[in-house]
């Protein structure tokens, strides 16, 4: 690695951490702005009780200490503070819990969309205009553009309650199984496509046409050859993919009750849970800058004909 | 070709096996799948608030009293951690003691002895300031707690709850609570053990949940499922069937459907509003629809001003408005309300205290609201509709212009009815709206997100919203004394704002023995006092006579619009026996066998 591609490196991680510090703040003061508290409820508590959980969670004091206080916990001692709504749990049990969950989901799902969909795609490739390639490209058109809600709700009715195969509870033995499938459909086939345009596009080179001259062998010309380079487009989506498996499983574990941190997410929002709410944003937003930054880093490694600046 | 082909498949299956080989341990094998709700926010009694925090701590905890199912399948309260519900003495001062004595036998989970002094120290604690349980008023009963939570204590002040030894347990009340032994099993009352709390995150583990009650926690993967294990060393195992309860957390209705219709779940406590014919029809036997304590209602701002254009100042203006108010109110056709749109067996509500709760008499309280032939305050049944309708439109004519020719107002002040986001309750106020509107009143629905909503409401940021109540006792206290002037559920805004100085109600208790009479006063004169004699007042009749008083007040402002009692929707396998609920939603699941 030369020194430009470093520099690059470090460039990108410097601008990664001043866009999560933009983002907690943002987050702070807008979810500080926004009507209704942690403890407000149908059945409202009395002002002393009220004062009293303000008090001893530090929400009395100005917005300006709080968030300086909330700043230094974070950086300093990685504590994201305890919930306001699930009392006597902190922040990090939390996410580290549904963390487990949804780094389960969604790697399952990120390695099930690479294998089967480089595998669909080259045998599309290479079985161009025949049956087998116009069924795979009308499943993967379909599952491109089915939103994952509408395939979670269709696989969770076929095969939870009319099959009765797998569970319809994330929480469940087996229970994985729909929403990692539901997760993994659109990039799946968003990557087959990719595979198959890539691999008929390097398939038509000349150097593979001189392979073929030279009477190199079919599986060592797709393996060794147009396989390779086909998988330049894959492996650039990889980042945007991982990404878009983050987000998507917001969906998905809500229509399969997984306890992921995507649910934890969303239930911080309603029941205005601070702490939590921070907690979960700071570390998906993480996840997505990390990611995004290892997919431009790859985009170098696998062409060396980029240069980044 | 072959091995590399062989080598993908391979790594396919091991993908696959990843997903397969899902939780550790698991859920118990021998017990019954039930789904109440998401997580629990707590599972420390002292700071529960909600019903399945409540169910699951009635389930780990063993109280002073208890629910039981009777003979005809209704509720009732029976002895647990005690011998015997006694009679209390009442003192020279007014104060009543009650003494108990604890049965023999009672272990926590840890297999030390529940003692007397665990109770003294769980009910100061769950009812001191500096444990800010939102359920700590439920101990503002006993003497001592007004100490407690004055301007000037000095924080070392306790209840005045004694325990002479370990067996025994000595509690004095301010005066006569009709509905004592009722809090007594209430979460809230359950005892904890110093040492145990001591650690605050106590309650979220099940290494460190020590209680006393009939299961213990076997296994707890946050926001996934809770098991219980019945305790074999619990002083009434032998009563218990269920060996274990798996609740499953998850509040997606949904979701929660899936797995009851496919058999995995055996209990679930919601379901789909749109999914109530179709279920009512499929599973009649399964599809249950209970009693619950509660009014879903509409509530006006009281500083709304209805009548811009009149020349009415002060008690005379706010009297019309009350007028007008009540009116409006008839106008909502609530029989079609929850026969079309809700579909879950309520019923028409013409009062605020709900249904379920009792009389002195021991007849149901809302039967007897506002002396009338028929029940409540207004007729709600179909055939009076027209009729009423009839009767509102002639009282709102006299304040404003109506138009023969369409049948309708032409001048009425337009209103905007705030709802928080949830299907359910926007067809209701589409109906209300359409009711409205063929009398010419224009009302735009808006709505907000749940906690936003109650925010706004509660500063009294809207003119007609959304409003429920669910009663945390038998008793109409429950739901009358949050109408004060300084309750936080005051959400009418009934003597805030421009209603402080409002000299427009009138209150005569004479009748009963005592020597308010206000004409004309204003809310903090005529409410306030009321509910300040009824929680001082010892004799039951007197007492119930003045909650009547003060619900014939309290409607009177027509700020209360009653659309219906709540009812207690469920589904339950029909293998599950021994199953059984109280009126306030509190379930039971110990007493359960499935019969496969």
């Amino acid at each position: 690695m030369n020194t430009k591609t470093l520099m690059y490196i470090v460039k990108r991680v410097l601008l990664a951490i001043v866009t999560i510090w933009v983002v907690i703040t943002v987050t702070f003061f807008v979810m500080h702005a926004v009507p209704g508290g942690p403890f407000t409820g149908e059945k409202a508590v009395t002002k002393q009780v009220m004062a009293a959980m303000e008090a001893k969670y530090g929400l009395d004091k100005p917005l300006g200490t709080q968030y300086l206080t909330y700043l230094k916990d974070v950086c300093l001692h990685f504590d994201f503070g305890p919930s306001l709504k699930q009392r006597g749990r902190n922040v990090n049990g939390i996410i580290l819990d549904g963390m487990k969950t949804s780094a389960k989901l969604g790697i399952i799902a990120a390695l099930i969309a690479l294998i089967f969909g480089v595998v669909l795609g080259s045998f599309a490739a290479l079985r161009r205009n025949k049956l087998v390639d116009r069924i795979i490209m009308v499943m993967t058109t379909a599952f491109v553009s089915m939103p994952s809600f509408i395939m979670g709700s269709f696989l969770l009715i076929i095969f939870a309650i009319s099959l009765k195969i797998f569970p319809a509870n994330g929480a469940a033995r087996n229970g994985l199984f729909l929403p990692v499938v539901t997760l993994s459909l659109y990039p799946m086939a968003y990557i087959t496509r990719l595979t198959r345009s890539s691999m008929l596009e390097v398939l038509g080179q000349d150097y593979i046409r001189t392979a073929k001259a030279k009477g190199v062998s079919g599986t060592k010309i797709i393996f060794g050859h147009a396989l390779k380079n086909s998988l330049i487009p894959v492996i650039t989506y990889f980042g945007p993919m991982l990404a878009g498996i983050v987000t998507g499983s917001l969906v998905v574990e809500q229509i399969f009750a997984v306890p992921g941190i995507g649910r934890a997410f969303v239930n911080s929002i309603t029941g205005r849970d601070y702490p939590l709410v921070m907690g979960t944003t700071i570390i998906l937003a993480a996840l997505i800058v990390i990611m995004n930054l290892i997919g431009d880093i790859m985009y170098k490694v696998v062409d060396p004909r980029i240069t980044l600046e | 070709m072959k091995k590399k082909l062989f080598s993908v498949l391979l790594a396919m299956t091991m993908v696959l096996s990843l997903v397969a080989c899902g939780a550790k341990k698991g859920p118990a094998e021998d017990g019954i799948n039930v789904c109440l709700a998401s997580e629990p926010a707590t599972l420390d009694p002292a700071l529960q608030s909600a019903v399945d925090c409540g169910i699951v701590i009635n389930h780990l905890f063993a109280g002073l009293a208890t629910w039981e199912e009777g003979a005809n399948g209704e509720s009732v309260l029976a002895p647990d951690c005690i011998t015997e519900f006694t009679e209390g003495v009442e003192n020279p001062d007014g104060t009543v003691t009650y003494t108990y004595t604890l049965r023999d036998g009672l272990t926590w989970s840890d297999g030390k002895a529940v003692t007397a002094g665990d109770f003294v120290f769980a009910w100061n604690r769950a009812a001191s300031p500096a444990t800010a349980a939102d359920y700590g008023y439920m101990f503002d009963v006993i003497d001592g707690y007004d100490a407690m939570w004055a301007d000037d204590a000095k924080g070392d002040e306790t209840l005045n709850v004694q325990a002479p030894d370990d067996k025994t347990l000595v509690v004095t009340l301010k005066n006569q609570v009709p509905y004592w032994n009722e809090l007594m099993a209430f979460p809230t009352y359950k005892p904890v053990r110093e040492d145990v709390v001591s650690n605050e995150a106590w309650a979220t583990e099940p290494k460190t949940m020590i209680c006393n009650g009939a299961y213990t926690i076997e296994s707890w993967e946050h926001n996934s499922y809770l098991t219980l294990r019945k305790r074999d060393d619990f002083v009434d195992a032998a009563k218990v069937t269920m060996p274990a309860i798996n609740f499953y957390l998850s509040d997606d209705v949904n979701n929660d459907l899936a797995n009851f219709k496919n058999g995995d779940w055996q209990f679930i406590d919601d379901v789909p509003t749109n999914e109530i014919p179709a279920l009512k029809k499929d599973y009649p036997d399964e599809f249950v629809i209970t009693g619950n304590v509660g009014t879903y209602y509409l509530c006006w701002n009281v500083n709304e001003d209805l009548l811009p254009n009149s020349d009415l100042e002060g008690t005379e203006k706010a009297l019309a408005e009350a007028e007008i108010r009540n009116a409006i109110n008839l106008l909502v056709d609530r029989n079609y309300i929850v026969e079309d749109v809700s579909q879950g067996g309520q019923v028409p509500a013409s009062s605020f205290v709900a249904m379920g709760l009792t009389d002195a008499d021991g007849t149901e309280f809302y039967k007897n609201a506002g002396n009338n032939d028929y029940t409540g305050y207004f007729d709600v049944s179909k055939e009076a509709y027209e009729k009423t309708w009839e009767e509102a439109k002639e009282i709102l004519k006299k304040y404003y212009t109506f138009d023969e020719a369409s049948g309708k107002f032409t001048d009425m002040p337009s209103l905007v009815y705030l709802y928080n986001t949830n299907e359910g309750h926007k067809a209701i106020a589409e109906a209300i709206q359409s009711n409205f509107a063929q009398m010419g009143i224009n009302m735009s629905l808006e709505n907000q997100e749940w906690a936003t909503f109650l925010e706004t409401r509660k500063n009294g940021d809207f003119s007609v919203a959304r409003n429920g109540w669910l009663g945390d006792y038998n008793d109409p206290i429950s739901f009358l004394d949050m109408w004060t002037t300084v309750s936080g559920n005051n959400d009418v805004q009934l003597g805030k704002g421009d209603n402080e100085t409002v000299k427009a109600y009138s209150i005569d208790l004479t009748d009963l023995g005592y020597d308010t009479k206000v004409e004309n006063g204003t809310w903090a004169e005529t409410y306030d006092v009321v509910i300040s004699d009824i929680k001082t007042c010892t004799d039951p009749k007197t007492r119930y006579a003045l909650m009547h008083k003060a619900e014939d007040l309290l409607m009177s402002t027509g700020t209360i619009c009653p659309i219906y009692y709540y009812t207690d929707l469920y589904m339950i396998d029909d293998s599950v026996d021994g199953f059984f609920t109280t009126p306030l939603g509190f379930k039971y699941f110990m007493y359960c066998t499935i019969n496969k």
